[in-house]
This record gives structure tokens, C-alpha cells and sequence, in this order.
């Protein structure tokens, strides 16, 4: 059975079908863009018919209970379509993106038991395994009528982590977003909590959405011109490269307004250097992880580093150096991992090292523990180094994080090798890492040692 | 310490190399005026840290002198050394005469 679409069966918006205020705020902007990207311009009304055609999709399908869903995509209008429509009928669902090598594992680790494939306005909807996830979590969910979200993170043992969230209870924080209209672009992935967050703040302000064709500097530089965009929200590292390139100055980007930044730390002297590049526009720390959600914050003066929490729904402490958050939308738990990162009476240990700054204010020093950030991308070595392991002619290795004043920190691995061609070998675990990692993951820098320390996954012959 | 024609032929043959791993094999016959970075570039932003990393073992290897290519003061620059081959290949004679 597979069922498609692609919105030429437009029918007239039933309200009941797409989550109430949403459905509203759609229909409040009519006409005007919501989604402009590669598929050309999806207005807010086209969008609301879109959802219904995922509505009625779904309930022909008669489920007889909530179910895993994965959707396979970008920020396009049936994707997003159908992640509303997931929501609103209660069921569990799994954003996917980025490297394709990555999604089967992923699939297997939440059960899904259908997929979505959206591209533009297209979508193709396949049954992939004919038995419900039992799991607790989906099961806690299911009990009090909430669809889930399931996002991954980084895991120690080399298996992303997946992580499950009141899916419902999340997007109910944006209801109190007041319509706008400015267009944002979105940069961050559909898999990826900020890029949601990008997403759903954009929609419930009835604001178009601007998805560049890829997210190189150049590329962003000429949708931002190009559509006008206000708000741009972005890493640190992409913003170092907007300048680096020469993009920012190849384009007229005079329409930013509003420059968010987060997902890595920020140096005092790059935010220096795109306040000069920057003059009129209003720099704003974001903060969030993927267990806790994006978090609102202040910085006391523009060109700061240190942040406030302005979020009443979060509470926070400092721990040993150690960030600790606890969210009104922070995750159930982890299908496939323990809770040991949060404690009993639900404190988040973030693995952020901060510092305390004057009047409640703090900054983000970096990680205290293994993982690595690359752009705002986050990684653990464990992941890398079992495909590095993989590769013959490797009998051992290590995966770490080093700064890099281009991405913050890069990959870096050294190699204890039992061939002597060290050329050819640092082409193959490259090339290796390419097509099985997402790009972000593979190592720049391949390094050639005697011997590894640490107790490290040693190669099993 | 290493000449223009020493470091640009240090540039190009690792970029023939980075080429001929990420399939791209334009970059194999790329010259002075080759965009690394930036419009119409060749390179994604891991693809230049990779270059990056390659460019400063070779010149390791070639001078014994441990550098960094991509910090603070490079990125601070009105223009890049990163955007263009002969840029960077300029770049790196600086560095290394330092």
C-alpha cells in the first residue's frame, strides 16, 4: 500500500483536522507566504490544504491506536504538513533529515511503523513494519491523549540517543507568539530542535518562512537579500562564515533586523566583528538543548556574551561548573538510554561548562565532557570512531575535538595503523566516514600515532 | 621557509588530492584563481578545515615547523586568505616566515 499526494486535490480547510489556534492563525494569513523555498511560494492557505490532505491521508488509514510515523524531509510545506497532522491526531512522530545512511538505524530505534517522504508540495506515504512500539514512554504519552516527538542526540556508546518528548505540550508554547509577518530564514535542520523551534515560531506568527537550497554562506546571503529576511537565526560558526566568504558584503542584507545566535559558544571577538559588519542589527543569545528546548534569554547589553534566562517555565543552577536546567518542555526520556543525565527530582545536567557573570547573568565556556561541537553540530567520538575501526588497515583509534577558528571545534582522529601506505588509509577512513556519517562527523584531521591511550572500543579480530 | 611557487604547489596538489576524494574532480585542475571558499567555491566549510588541516601537515612535514592556518587573526582579515588559491598559498609563506 502506499498512498501520495500533492495538494491537486485541494478541498475546503476543516478546522478540526490541524491543531485549533493553528488552523486560526493559517487561516488569518490567507494569502501571504509561509514556506518559500526550492518548491517556489506555499501561502499560509495553501499550507492549511496541505495539512488537511495529511489529515484525511491519515485517518484513512484507520490506525487503531497512535503510531510511530517518521517524516523524511526538509522544512518544505507537505513535510511540515504532515508533521501537524501527526500531531494533531496524537500520534508519535520522527523528523528526519541530513545524511540518508543514517536513517535506517534510526527508524529501527523508534519502531516506526510508517514513513512519510515529503519533497515540496509531494509526499509518498509507505507502511514500514506492521507492529506498534510498546515502548513506556509512547505508552505514557498515549495514556493522556499528547502525540510524541522523537529527536536524536548524540549517544556515549556510539548509538544516537533518542529522545522522546511531549510533542503536544511543545508546540502549545508558541500559541502566545504574536503574529508578525517577518520573514525568518531557517538554516537549522527539520531533525533538529532549533530548527524546529525556527519552524513553529514562524508559523504561529503567521511570518513566511525563507529555506535556502543549502546552507552555505553564499547561498543563505542571496535568500536573505533576495526575500527580504528580518530574522536570522544561526550558529556562531555560520555567522564567522557569512563574513569569511565574503558573502555578507557580495549581498544587500540590510532588511536583518535580528541575528539569534546559539548551539556553541560565541567569541567576544567574532561578535565583535559582526557588530561592525552588523550595525543595525539587534544580536540575541539563544540557548537550548534537545532534552530541556529552546530556552528564552536577554544578554544585559548587545554586544555581550554573558546571557539571562528569561523563560518563568525554567528554572536553573550551576552545579561543579556544570549547567543545570529543569523545563516545563523538557523530554519524557530516552527510548533507547538511561536517564542518567537527569537526576531524580528532574534536574538536566546540560554538560555545559559555565561561568557566573554580574546580576544573574552567565556565559557558556564549553563542554566538560567528550562530546564535540562542530558549527553547532554535536557529535561523541564513539560514533566516529566505530566506522574508523571499521576501515582495514586501522587497528586502533581515538576521536577528539580541537579548536578550530573556522567551526569552533573540528574532528580529529588519531590512527594506529598496520599498513604502511598512511596516504591511502587517511583517504579510506575519510572516504568511509563520508558515506556513512552525517558531513559534520568526519574527521578533517587523520593523524598517525604508535599506540592509543584510554579505554577506547579496541578493534575485535 | 618556503617560496610562492613552493606553497602554491603545496595548495594545489592537496587540493587535486581533496578532489579526487570528494569526486570532484574539477578541483584537479584548479589554478591560482580558484574560489576555495565563498562564491561560486569549491569547497563546503568542513571541506576547507579538511584542506586546512592537510596544507598545515604538509607543512610539517616539508619546514618541521608546527603552524595554524585558520585563527583569529586570519578570520579577522578585511579579506580572506581563505577565499582564493593564491590567497591562501600567500598566506602560508607569511606564516611560515614568521
Amino acid at each position: 500500500m502506499k498512498l501520495g499526494g500533492s495538494l491537486t486535490s485541494a478541498t475546503s480547510a476543516s478546522p478540526d483536522l490541524l491543531n485549533n489556534w493553528l488552523q486560526q492563525r493559517f487561516v488569518a494569513a490567507g494569502e501571504n507566504p509561509a514556506l518559500i523555498g526550492a518548491w517556489g511560494v506555499c501561502s499560509y492557505a495553501q499550507f492549511g490544504r496541505l495539512g488537511d490532505e495529511a489529515a484525511r491521508a491519515l485517518a484513512g488509514l484507520r490506525l487503531p491506536g497512535p503510531s510511530a510515523v517518521a517524516v523524511v524531509g526538509g522544512h518544505g510545506p507537505a513535510a511540515t504538513a504532515w508533521l501537524l497532522a501527526l500531531e494533531a491526531a496524537g500520534h508519535f512522530v520522527v523528523p528526519l533529515a541530513g545524511n540518508p545512511a543514517e536513517h535506517p538505524a534510526r527508524l529501527a530505534q523508534v519502531n516506526a511503523q510508517w514513513v512519510v517522504t515529503a519533497d515540496g508540495f509531494a509526499w509518498s506515504l509507505l507502511p514500514r513494519i506492521d507492529e506498534p512500539s510498546a515502548h513506556p514512554l509512547f505508552r505514557q504519552l498515549a495514556d493522556r491523549g499528547a502525540a510524541g516527538l522523537v529527536l536524536f542526540s548524540s549517544g556515549t556508546s556510539g548509538n544516537p540517543k533518542a529522545m522522546v518528548q511531549d510533542f503536544s505540550a511543545l508546540l502549545a508554547t508558541y500559541e502566545d507568539r504574536r503574529p508578525n509577518g517577518l520573514p525568518v530564514l531557517a538554516l537549522l535542520g527539520f531533525d533538529h530542535i532549533g530548527g524546529l523551534n525556527t519552524l513553529f515560531g514562524a508559523l504561529a506568527a503567521g511570518a513566511p518562512l525563507v529555506v535556502p537550497a543549502a546552507n552555505s554562506p553564499e547561498v543563505v546571503a542571496a535568500a536573505i537579500a533576495r526575500h527580504r529576511v528580518v530574522v536570522l537565526p544561526a550558529s556562531p560558526t555560520f555567522l564567522n562564515l557569512l563574513l569569511v566568504s565574503g558573502a555578507a558584503a557580495a549581498h544587500d542584507l540590510s532588511s536583518l533586523r535580528v541575528i539569534t545566535y546559539g548551539t556553541e559558544p560565541m567569541p567576544e571577538s567574532l561578535l565583535a566583528r559582526l557588530k561592525a559588519a552588523f550595525p543595525r542589527v539587534r544580536f540575541i543569545q539563544t540557548f537550548g538543548t534537545s532534552e530541556t528546548g529552546i530556552v528564552r534569554t536577554s544578554s544585559p547589553e548587545g554586544d555581550s556574551t554573558y546571557l539571562r534566562f528569561e523563560d518563568p517555565k525554567l528554572a536553573w543552577k550551576i552545579v561543579d561548573d556544570e549547567l543545570w536546567l529543569r523545563s516545563a518542555t523538557q523530554i519524557e526520556g530516552y527510548l533507547n538510554a538511561s536517564n542518567e543525565r537527569f537526576t531524580a527530582d528532574g534536574w538536566f545536567r546540560t554538560g555545559d561548562r559555565v561561568e557566573q557573570g554580574p546580576d544573574g547573568t552567565l556565559r557558556v565556556l564549553g563542554r566538560l565532557g567528550e562530546l564535540i561541537n562542530v558549527g553547532g553540530e554535536k557529535l561523541m567520538p564513539a560514533e566516529v570512531e566505530s566506522v574508523v575501526l571499521s576501515v582495514p588497515g586501522v587497528t586502533d583509534c581515538r576521536v577528539r575535538g580541537e579548536p578550530n577558528a573556522l567551526t569552533g571545534q573540528t574532528v580529529v582522529v588519531d590512527v594506529v595503523a598496520s599498513v604502511a601506505d598512511h596516504e591511502a588509509l587517511r583517504a579510506a577512513i575519510r572516504a568511509a566516514c563520508r558515506e556513512r556519517l552525517a558531513r559534520h562527523k568526519a574527521p578533517t584531521r587523520v593523524t598517525f600515532v604508535p599506540s592509543v591511550s584510554g579505554e577506547r572500543m579496541k578493534k575485535v579480530r | 621557509m618556503l617560496n610562492r611557487e613552493q606553497a602554491l604547489a603545496l595548495v594545489l596538489r592537496r587540493l587535486a588530492a581533496l578532489g579526487r576524494e570528494l569526486g570532484k574532480p574539477a578541483l584537479q585542475d584548479a589554478d591560482e584563481q580558484t574560489r576555495l571558499f565563498g562564491e561560486a567555491a569549491a569547497l563546503d566549510s568542513i571541506g576547507l578545515v579538511t584542506l586546512i588541516a592537510d596544507l598545515e601537515e604538509d607543512i610539517r612535514v616539508a619546514t618541521g615547523k608546527t603552524v595554524t592556518l585558520a585563527d583569529e587573526k586570519a578570520m579577522s582579515r578585511l579579506t580572506s586568505p581563505f577565499r582564493r588559491v593564491d590567497l591562501l598559498a600567500e598566506y602560508v609563506v607569511e606564516i611560515v616566515g614568521r
